[in-house]
């Protein structure tokens, strides 16, 4: 059981840099750049890592632990997603709950974090995030609703190990409208433009990026290195049931995986680079869509099931 | 019902039996925990007031108010019941106007007095109904009766009606969000997590007294909790006072706790023991959880506003340096009361969630959907407190003071009651065993199956699960901690300021708000609450000192009960003005009525 865990958590700690690199390329050689390495999120763990932090003054327990929090918390959320052949070392009958729970004890320590620097534009970020994650944790619990309606279980494993092929024939539209809300709340989820944007500092605009404003060093490593696994969570979701092919090789298998995830980085990659940063009263009309769409993604599943 | 005492009481169709049964043990735990940590916390509270005011009154008052709570759980018969409850309505009335010098302290108390009198109305015509169908006044004997559905259904109503205004359901919870913020601290936590877990009480007495109740009853319950739910956390975040906002997420709370009772009903008619042993079991584990945290989160604030004299939100801050351990018991309590795990709340939500995924799976499709809509109204619920929560630790505890108010904290006599409670929210939260087969042995009372007929593997083994990631997760955390230190090694930590984006002349004062906090929400919700705001825009390019404030107003209060009490007033004055005053024309009416009854007894 330990050896278990410790494989599937070093298999994403190991995997999880790389699809950030394949977005930030993708992003570079549409913009007409060669762009940095492939690599270069593991080169800039690295290097934070041998930083030493800064703490701005004032701050308490809660903005020094929070990396901690969150790392540990992101990491334990990774236990109950089935990466490529690998299966998830837990799985039982209600785990949803405890990863949107998880994910909620992780915002509830990047919000309290930020505000415990006592600087406005972090208040800002705190409060966007805040009141967009009540849209989305209630999109994504929507989604896997019905995901568990088709799957007729409430345990993520089995959500996406189900038989989507089957799906796809039976409830086509469904699964459509599922998938595309997905994809809104992997967005939403993973600050990516059009609904956040992870490269600027210094905007007035940005939600998640500046609430890591006061964060430095090893500290700032953790952080980073828990959106990269955030990301990696969510497309592991996701991936498995747009491509829901399976076949008898588990090299095979993984190659579907490892190829679909990084397909899924370059869409993403594809709709930073096509477009703009939505405007912030925006977003909201953007997440409502993919609360619509979850909605009706749930009736159509209802009507069909 | 086993009955444990029995005392001679001389009065017309009282029996002074008091009994413990499986489902009013989980309310005496609740009790028992509660009414020692508020009043030894009440001991260094009301330190500040010694001299300056008689604390007889009080203290008696407490030990009346206390003693009731344990009659009214434990009572077998109607009378004694309805008797405990008038008196605990009482006490509550004069410990809530502790300060009554102050003319908002005694309005609260009134509102509370009238709101709790209109209830007993209810309780009133709802018992002497069912104790004339039964034939008894016993509760053991009338739970043996097999009520006509119309009867049934009647008797529901007006328990809902009745209780529901002590519990606090929108859009009678009106009386809460007064009393809360009027009492001292440790009565408010006792409001909160006690006082109102009575019309809890109540309805799940009359729950398993009524053993068949049409389906409906079942959607007004989950329906009721849904609204009461969303609406309550949504009011929260909308105060910018601390025991307030606190009142308002006590509406939520109960709204968790019907939602949980109406799950458990819905499994009752539809014969599926698991799911109704999940919402009953769900929602009694969370009365113990809310009375437990909701009593800390209201001691950690009367600890702010006993240091700082103030709870308004906006004026403090930066407490978390002063008041070390006051605000690290309060994230103890934000953390339960958001429901995340390692904390009792998440246990108790996680048995509601899954008894409604329970029910979406096996109850057919009306039960079902209206079990979607708990689940998605329950996941909004958690995203909101949790919004909320965090404006009220970030701007209470975190930053900077933005006035010259600060505090220190309180004296051992108040921290240790709290460091109790907090103990308790996590004991619950890693080893919740106890207290779940606890809430399931009431949710099987409740529902008159046999404990062990219930497939309880089902949610046993799941829970397991949760309990040793939970301990994973804590070691997880510590090995990154240890991680940390080691990648560190022998570097220094610099402490310096803040880099703040450049800014170099940054004043306290330009910290987040909570109304700037919560505005985001609330502005999306504008038309669900009424938010109004005051002051003046800013004009030109030198702009003269404004000011400029929103706040958020209860519409059932405004908009029902406002307008409903002048309506009253007007239509008695009518009444008054037609009125003939002549004392021998009473006397006609006395006489009238008189004919009247005896022409009825003849008949």
């Amino acid at each position: 059981m330990i050896t278990t865990i410790l494989i599937h958590w070093l298999l994403t700690l190991l995997f999880a840099p790389f699809f950030i690199g394949v977005i930030t390329k993708v992003k570079a050689v549409i913009a007409g750049k060669i762009g940095p390495s492939l690599f270069q999120s593991y080169y800039d763990l690295a290097r934070l890592s041998q930083k030493r932090s800064v703490y701005s003054s004032g701050v308490t327990w809660v903005f020094r632990l929070a990396p901690m929090i969150v790392l540990a918390a992101v990491l334990m959320v990774s236990l109950m997603i089935p990466i490529g052949i690998f299966k998830a070392p837990v799985q039982f009958a209600g785990d949803i709950l405890v990863l949107v729970y998880l994910f909620a004890l992780v915002r509830f320590f990047m919000i309290a974090g930020s505000l415990d620097t006592g600087f406005s534009m972090e208040g800002m970020g705190a409060s966007r995030e805040a009141f967009f994650s009540c849209l989305t944790e209630v999109t994504l619990f929507m989604n896997l609703l019905a995901l568990g309606l088709l799957a007729h279980s409430i345990s993520l494993s089995e959500m996406i190990g189900a038989n989507y092929p089957v799906s796809w024939n039976l409830v086509g539209p469904s699964m459509l409208l599922i998938v595309a809300s997905l994809f809104i709340v992997l967005l939403a989820e993973n600050c990516r433009i059009p609904i956040d944007d992870p490269d600027t500092h210094l905007e007035l605009t940005m939600i998640h990026e500046v609430m890591l404003l006061e964060h430095s060093g090893v500290d700032l490593a953790f952080m980073m290195y828990a959106s990269a696994i955030k990301f990696l969570i969510f497309s592991s979701i996701l991936v498995p049931i747009i491509i829901p092919v399976k076949s008898l090789d588990p090299f095979i298998n993984l190659a579907i995986y490892l190829g679909g995830m990084t397909g899924l980085a370059v869409l993403v990659g594809c709709v930073e680079t096509s477009m703009a940063r939505l405007r912030l009263d925006r977003v909201r009309h953007l997440l409502l869509i993919s609360f619509a769409l979850a909605f009706f993604g749930l009736i159509v599943t209802w009507w069909r099931a | 019902m086993s009955s444990v005492l029995q005392l001679p009481w001389q009065v017309p169709f009282g029996i002074f039996t008091l009994c413990i049964d499986p489902l009013n043990i989980i309310f005496l735990i609740a009790i028992a925990v509660l009414v020692i940590c508020a009043g030894v916390y009440g001991i260094g509270y009301m330190r500040f007031y010694q001299g300056k005011k008689s604390l007889v009154s009080h203290v008696s008052f407490y030990c009346i108010f206390v003693l009731t709570l344990l009659v009214i759980v434990s009572a077998n018969n109607v009378i004694l019941f309805l008797s405990a409850w008038e008196v605990m309505t009482i006490s509550t009335f004069f410990l809530i106007i502790f300060n009554d010098e102050q003319e908002s302290v005694r309005k609260a108390g009134f509102i509370y007095l009238v709101a709790s009198h209109c209830a007993t109305f209810c309780l009133f015509l709802m018992f002497f109904l069912m104790a004339h169908t039964a034939g008894s006044m016993n509760f053991d004997l009338i739970a043996k009766t097999s009520f006509p559905p119309m009867i049934a259904v009647t008797v529901f109503l007006l328990s809902l009606a009745g209780f529901g205004v002590k519990a606090g359901f929108l859009p009678l919870h009106i009386w809460l969000p007064h009393a809360h913020p009027a009492a001292p601290s440790h009565i408010s936590a006792l409001l909160s997590g006690i006082a109102i877990k009575m019309g809890i009480y109540g309805i799940c007495r009359i729950l398993w007294i009524l053993g068949v109740l049409p389906d409906w009853c079942a959607y007004l319950l989950l329906g009721i909790g849904v609204v009461s739910g969303v609406m309550g956390v949504l009011y929260a975040l909308g105060q910018h006072e601390l025991k307030k906002l606190l009142a308002y997420h006590s509406v939520e709370n109960i709204g968790i706790i019907a939602l949980g009772l109406g799950v458990g009903l819905l499994g009752r008619n539809y014969h599926n023991s698991l799911i109704t042993v999940l919402g009953f079991g769900g929602a009694l584990l969370h009365v113990v959880n809310h009375a437990i945290f909701k009593g800390l989160l209201f001691l950690g604030a009367g600890s702010v506003i006993q240091q700082t004299h103030t709870g308004q939100i906006d004026r403090l801050g930066g407490l978390a340096k002063t008041m070390p351990l006051t605000s690290s018991l309060f994230m103890v309590g934000s953390l339960s009361i958001c429901g995340l795990p390692l904390f009792n709340g998440f246990i108790s939500e996680f048995l509601i969630y899954f008894g409604l995924f329970q029910g979406l799976f096996m109850l057919p499709l009306q039960g079902a959907v209206f079990c979607s809509l708990g689940i998605i109204a329950l996941a909004l619920m958690g995203a909101l407190a949790l919004a909320c929560f965090t404006k009220v630790y970030g701007i209470v505890f975190s930053g900077e003071p933005r006035f010259d108010l600060k505090g220190e904290d309180p004296g051992m006599l108040m921290i240790i009651p709290m460091l109790v409670l907090a103990g308790l929210c996590i004991w619950i939260g890693l080893v919740p065993q106890t207290m779940v087969i606890l809430t399931f042995l009431a949710g099987t009372y409740m529902s008159r199956i046999s404990y062990f007929a219930v497939d309880l593997n089902i949610v046993m083994v799941p829970l397991s699960m949760v309990i040793g990631m939970s301990f994973l997760f804590l070691s997880l955390i510590l090995g990154l901690v240890l991680l940390r230190r080691f990648m560190v090694g022998r570097k220094d930590m610099p402490v310096r300021e803040a880099w703040r984006c450049g800014f170099t002349r940054c004043s306290p004062k330009m910290q987040y708000t909570s109304s700037s906090f919560a505005c985001t929400i609330v502005e999306f919700v504008k038309n669900l609450l009424l938010v109004r705001s005051h002051g003046e825009e800013i004009k030109g390019a030198f702009p003269n000192k404004i000011s400029l404030g929103t706040s958020v107003h209860d519409a059932s209060d405004e908009n029902i009960f406002r307008p409903l009490v002048k309506a009253m007033f007007v239509w008695s004055k009518n009444i008054d003005a037609g009125r003939v005053r002549y004392t021998q024309m009473y006397l006609m009416y006395i006489f009238l009525f008189l004919i009247f009854l005896l022409a009825w007894k003849l008949t």
